[in-house]
């Protein structure tokens, strides 16, 4: 999550953040495996029933380009487009600066995002 | 205190201690198939100390796995498939150009009814350390382990990758 977050740091996580609606564009959300011990933090770029794909490393929503000010490296990745479930969300990190084979992201289901980051 | 009451309390300390002891889940079979997971990890983490190529090392950790074992690290990867393959496989890896810990996180056991095959879910972390930096890079996958009872203890028989990020 480089620039945004780096390697071993401490965050909170609030639990409660998505108790009432789901997550929104731009959260960094902690996403759990198998527990709540190990956990990916990753951002949301794309909500349920939406239309996503990468083209040359440019994030694409519905067919517009998403404004991401956030990432400062990019290689230019391209993904092919995938539309999200009703409770999908498209999640990626902010460092895009490796081959995209190197990176984790993609579809979580909603109930595997335990919260938002809150730092 | 005579020595009928010692002996009494003792006996009380005793069953409470038991209680204890069963109700911690120590009594249970799947603290039994945890334990036996931290123990394959430590084997594995004492082969990245002590090199992984010696016969010694192969035949103790070829006792945590069965014969027919299966591991699927899914993304279109081929099944790995046989106790020989996957040791022949972790004999050539490399410890002197990075070593690694690795442990296992939210484990949850699930016994059959009949306590001789066990679906197990976890986190593998892996802490890789460079030799020659020093620098430590964190790695997780979660899995799903198949064991079974063999002989009296707790072997790996399965181990497929599960993707959370779809």
């Amino acid at each position: 999550m480089l620039p945004t977050y780096g390697p071993g740091e401490l965050h909170l996580v609030n639990l409660m953040a998505y108790r009432a609606s789901g997550p929104g564009r731009g959260d960094v959300v902690a996403i759990r495996m198998a527990g709540p011990h190990v956990v990916y933090v990753k951002r949301v770029i794309g909500l349920p029933g939406e239309r996503v794909s990468v083209s040359q490393g440019q994030v694409q929503i519905n067919g517009t380009t998403l404004a991401e000010p956030y990432v400062r490296n990019r290689r230019p990745w391209d993904v092919p487009e995938v539309t999200l479930g009703q409770h999908e969300y498209f999640v990626i990190g902010d460092n895009r600066g490796m081959a995209a084979g190197e990176h984790d992201f993609g579809r979580a289901e909603i109930d595997r995002i335990l919260g938002r980051i809150l730092y | 205190m005579s020595g009928r009451r010692l002996a009494l309390a003792a006996a009380l300390l005793a069953a409470v201690g038991v209680i204890v002891w069963f109700f911690s889940g120590r009594g249970d079979e799947r603290t039994v198939v945890q334990a036996r997971l931290n123990r394959f990890a430590d084997e594995i983490n004492q082969s990245t100390v002590d090199g992984f190529g010696t016969a010694a090392r192969a035949v103790q950790l070829s006792t945590y796995l069965t014969d027919d074992i299966e591991i699927d690290l899914g993304q279109g990867t081929t099944p790995i498939r046989g106790r020989a393959t996957v040791i022949g496989m972790a004999e050539r890896l490399q410890p002197r150009t990075a070593a690694f810990k690795l442990s296992f996180q939210d484990v949850t056991v699930v016994l059959d009814p009949g306590q001789t095959t066990a679906t197990v879910h976890l986190t593998a972390e892996f802490v890789r350390r460079s030799i020659t930096t020093g620098e430590e890079s964190l790695d997780a996958r979660e899995f799903s382990l198949g064991m079974r009872k063999v002989s009296g203890e707790w072997r790996i028989a399965s181990a497929m990758a599960i993707q959370v990020l779809k």
